[in-house]
């Protein structure tokens, strides 16, 4: 059974090294808003900022360029820092772009690598916590999205999405619905009915 | 003004025990720009609550390189009370409070995990009632939550007053304008630890033993509620997609 | 600057451990603490304390003026703190910041919720009254700025006359009969470090300091309580504190006779 749990709220009563918990005094509490499943014991947050992890796949936008390199707005209280070095092209103010986390240090300076600019289309923004959902188990969700709506999708770890070509309309009704509903279960099924109706529409 | 009578056989001025909380209902995430929001009815006291960040810190040099900064900013709306029409803008009163307000925060935030960061607590009093402070801490609690900000606990706070010779839960408005002690109380439920405590008024030690007693019986039920508006927040949405 | 201040916590926090304070006083002694009367003739009442090397002095002002309209047969009193920027070089120029207002407040409080000033015997005729303002001056800032403004404060307000009144109006230059005072309010303020309670903070101590709590008492009420700080305390040692407070109360009420 899964439940919504609240930040002081026990999850366990031996110490546990669990994400978004903490231990005190051999205890396990939830640190968040989150779902628990005792069952397969993990915290998933509901919602969030984004904090860039290593390896992380974000979608940026060029906020300032410098001579060394740019700021990046990556949706986080932290921006991102791609080096001129490690960038093939040269960025304006406004691109948006995909890229890695390379690394992030302890005063979380946040180094970004293997830049590509996203040309036209559109960006979402969602909830970071969420993004999982949006992608589904395998790519589950993503995949069934981007054939209903053939559209090319692609989804950044930071909450942001950005799509573009086919029915693009659609696509961002099915990412805002996931998003929306992305703490129920049977998440998938209500999206797949949602897309085949409106596509035989 | 003549003082009015606050106990009168027994009850006090609106009916009340003495432990009697007054109707009292939170709902959580009811803004839409805020990253997490709150709103508290309590009594006759009508309060948002809404939390942004984290998020970069501004001014720059507020910034520590170790946690996140709580900034916390409370207000009385200018029409908030029967009284003349307020000055809009913080007070001496409002700095104050907003300071021991974000110290409530400090404790329980998980602020050392958003170094350089500012996390904003706003609080906007639209109807004041007596116990705003308290309801305001009770409502940031869930707003701070709804988030997604990690906290080692749900504060919630109460205000305990004094009338005449007896010990009283849940201060309202006359109660405390012409009882004779209040004292506004926040604790971390989860280890009852006191995180906000002020107090004026004529306390006897016995009298201080007595308003924590009645003040540790009332928070489990004001922590209940907290806990139930942040469950009814998505279990709302749950029941909007049919299942 | 705060790297700095993590690292003497860290020192001090250790040093409480081994149960010492960094002066080597008792947990819950006071430093040396003078207080002098009558120290500006310009005010209707002042007062200097010195509480170990921290510094304040207090002015009292008293003027007619007309009272609040929700309290129209009661004076008016108004307490004010100013961190002079001279006294530390983390005091800036400018309005008072909510640490000022913070302490001005408290001080307030205890004198407000004791009843220590009769504001209805500050009552002269109809829309006038008798204004007293409590102007607390920090000069020099080693810790626990609290209770020497409460008791500088206190001092001065001990040590005002009001002038004499004549039709109405105050005649400035004659100043005869002291300001009505019913009782002695002081505060003890208490610091937790680490897992130690301590009376009376340094400057240091602060710094290393997880919460504060201060406690305003006459000889039988504790008249008002405000904690500081991010830390907690709980109510078993706050009520602890409850007897202390009015013990050492007691050894702050004799400085101010």
């Amino acid at each position: 059974m899964t439940k919504i749990v609240v930040p002081g709220e026990l999850v366990a009563n031996s110490p546990q090294g669990m994400e978004f918990a903490f231990v005190e005094n051999g205890k396990t509490y939830s640190s968040i808003l989150g779902l628990f499943d005792e069952a397969n014991p993990k915290l998933i947050p509901l919602e969030g900022a984004y904090i860039p992890v290593q390896y992380d796949i974000v979608v940026g936008i060029i906020e300032e360029v410098k001579f060394a390199g740019y700021n990046v707005d990556i949706n986080s209280p932290y921006k991102g820092f791609l080096s001129a070095k490690d960038s093939r092209y040269e960025y304006e103010l406004g691109d948006v772009i995909s890229a890695k986390v390379r690394e992030v240090d302890e005063v979380k300076n946040v180094d970004l690598e293997g830049a590509r600019k996203l040309v036209g289309g559109e960006i979402l923004e969602i909830s970071s916590a969420k993004i999982p959902r949006v992608i589904g188990k395998k790519n589950s969700m993503l995949d069934m999205i981007r054939a209903a709506a053939r559209s090319e999708i692609f989804v950044g770890k930071n909450g942001r999405i950005w799509v573009k070509g086919g029915n693009s309309a659609l696509a961002v009704r099915a990412v805002l619905k996931v998003e929306k509903e992305a703490h129920t279960t049977g998440l998938t099924e209500r999206i797949s009915a949602f897309l085949n109706e409106e596509v035989n529409k | 003004m003549e003082k009015p009578k606050l106990l009168i056989d027994g009850k006090r001025c609106d009916g009340r025990a003495m432990n009697e909380l007054r109707p009292l209902k939170i709902q959580a995430g009811v803004l839409n720009k805020a990253d997490g929001s709150a709103y508290i009815e309590w009594g006759g006291n009508k309060i948002l609550a809404a939390v942004y960040g984290p998020r970069e810190c501004i001014p720059r040099h507020h910034a520590s390189p170790y946690r996140a900064v709580i900034h916390c900013r409370y207000l009385m709306a200018s029409f908030s009370t029967l009284d003349e029409h307020g000055r809009s803008g913080p007070n001496r009163r409002s700095i104050e409070v907003s300071k021991v307000i974000k110290e409530v925060f400090e404790n329980v935030v998980v602020t050392e995990k958003f170094p350089k960061t500012a996390i904003d607590i706003f609080i906007e009093v639209l109807q004041a009632d007596g116990g705003t402070r308290c309801a305001g801490i009770t409502a940031v609690a869930v707003a701070l939550a709804d988030a997604g900000i990690p906290m080692r606990d749900l504060p919630c706070a109460l205000a305990v007053g004094k009338i005449e010779n007896e010990i009283v839960v849940d201060s309202g408005k006359l109660e405390d304008n012409y009882g004779d002690g209040d004292m506004p109380i926040a604790i971390a439920p989860r280890n009852n630890e006191i995180l906000l405590l002020q107090m004026d008024g004529m306390f006897t030690k016995d009298e201080l033993r007595k308003a924590f007693e009645l003040a540790y019986a009332a928070f489990p039920k004001i922590n209940a509620l907290q806990v139930e508006a942040l469950r009814a927040h998505y279990a709302v949405k749950k029941d909007e997609v049919g299942l | 600057m705060e790297i700095l201040d993590e690292i003497k916590k860290d020192y001090i926090i250790d040093l409480m451990k081994k149960n010492k304070r960094p002066d080597d006083r008792g947990y819950l002694d006071y430093r040396p603490c003078t207080v002098e009367k009558g120290i500006f003739e310009s005010a209707e009442g002042s007062a200097r304390v010195k509480l170990g090397k921290t510094q304040v002095v207090a002015g009292v002002k008293i003027e007619m003026g007309t009272p609040f309209k929700d309290r129209p047969e009661e004076g008016v009193l108004s307490t004010t703190a100013e961190l002079l920027p001279l006294a530390s070089p983390t005091f800036e120029p400018g309005p008072p910041d909510e640490c000022a207002i913070e302490l001005a407040r408290i001080v307030d409080r205890g004198i407000r919720s004791s009843n220590t000033i009769d504001l209805e015997s500050l009552f002269i005729e109809k829309d006038k009254v008798l204004m007293v303002f409590v102007d607390v001056y920090v000069l020099d800032h080693d810790g626990n700025l609290i209770d020497a403004s409460a008791l500088a404060a206190m001092a001065a307000l001990l040590n005002a006359k009001v002038p004499k009144i004549e039709e109405g109006k105050l005649i400035k230059a004659e100043r005869i009969d002291n300001l009505k005072i019913t009782q002695k309010v002081v505060t003890c303020t208490f610091s937790k470090i680490g897992s130690q309670i301590v009376l009376d903070p340094r400057l240091d101590e602060e710094k290393a300091m997880s919460a504060r709590l201060t406690l305003a008492t006459t000889p039988e009420h504790v008249c008002a309580m405000q904690k500081g700080g991010k830390g907690a305390f709980t109510s078993d040692e706050l009520i602890n504190l409850v007897d202390v407070s009015f013990e050492k109360g007691n050894e702050l009420r004799k400085l101010l006779d």
